[in-house]
């Protein structure tokens, strides 16, 4: 059960794209530079999530990438999906994948426990915006998990 | 999040021990059938479940494996924490790396730890034996009704 390396990288670009640049462009070389990534892998990811519409790209001297959005209205979840695609923990969960499907399914009773399963990681990706982790890097004040879940 | 075959099969296991056990050795290659589940591969599954103590076996021609502690006393964490190791959805850090940065804290603590937290919440909540009851009224395995 893990999240992969594009997964955690794209997360914390974004958010080091919105802490820097708030919705200026910024070069991806900036980005790598200070959060110690390689250039070529995060070139990779943002075309990703410009496919998926959290960030836009200009060309030229000046260009770059920006959030095409308040931060507030970008989840953590939505900037996973764009790099990670399904991120259900078992096959039989990923909506678009008819195969997964699996003629027990009417009998089956742990496929409602990774149902639940995912229904509590979506809970907190959904909620988790970047605007609020820009705004906890910048004060330093981690919110606690119990502070925006109910 | 992805979930091993290990944790999927695992707990498919399991939950067939409390359904079928009723306090007795079940052969491995009675569970097998009915989970269409190789018998080598439910071996691997049950050595590792043995190890953590969820299981207990008995060698020869009446052997098996039976649960090892009642199935209300087991929760579905145990038995995937047993299987996949820790549920966390990042790996953590291996011990070379420099002390992570405010950013790096933030995203660990808001969204990281916090999946973990709730998802490790959830499946302690929920008792091996609270799924066979389901199993076994969707199975119709408890006091039929009626009959045809």
């Amino acid at each position: 059960m893990k999240i992969s390396t594009k997964g955690r990288y794209a997360l914390e670009a974004v958010t080091d794209l919105t802490l820097h640049a708030g919705m200026q462009f910024e070069s991806i070389r900036s980005i790598a530079e200070r959060r110690s990534l390689s250039e070529n892998y995060l070139e990779q990811i943002f075309i990703l999530l410009r496919h998926a519409g959290i960030v836009e790209s200009v060309r030229g001297p000046q260009g770059g990438y920006r959030i095409t959005r308040d931060p507030d209205l970008i989840t953590a979840g939505d900037v996973l999906h764009a790099v990670e695609g399904q991120m259900a923990p078992v096959l039989c969960l990923a909506s678009d994948d008819e195969s997964g499907l699996c003629e027990r399914e009417a009998r089956c009773v742990t496929r409602k426990v990774w149902q639940t399963m995912m229904r509590e990681m979506d809970l907190v990706l959904n909620q988790v915006t970047i605007g609020k982790l820009a705004e906890a890097v910048r004060t330093e004040q981690l919110i606690p998990v119990s502070d925006y879940i109910i | 999040m992805k979930l091993s075959t290990k944790g999927r099969y695992g707990l498919r296991a399991m939950l067939d021990l409390a359904v079928h056990s009723q306090g007795a050795h079940v052969p491995i290659n009675l569970i097998a059938e009915r989970q269409d589940m190789s018998v080598s591969y439910l071996e691997h599954l049950f050595s590792l479940l043995k190890k953590s103590g969820l299981v207990r076996s008995v060698k020869g021609a009446q052997g098996g494996y039976m649960l090892g502690r009642p199935a209300d006393r087991m929760q579905v964490g145990d038995v995937l924490r047993a299987l996949e190791g820790n549920l966390a959805l990042v790996e953590d850090a291996p011990d070379n790396t420099p002390a992570p940065d405010a950013l790096s804290r933030c995203i660990r603590t808001m969204v990281w730890d916090a999946v973990d937290l709730r998802i490790n919440r959830l499946v302690d909540s929920i008792t091996l034996e609270e799924l066979a009851e389901e199993k076994r009224a969707l199975d119709g395995l408890v006091e039929p009704m009626y009959h045809i």
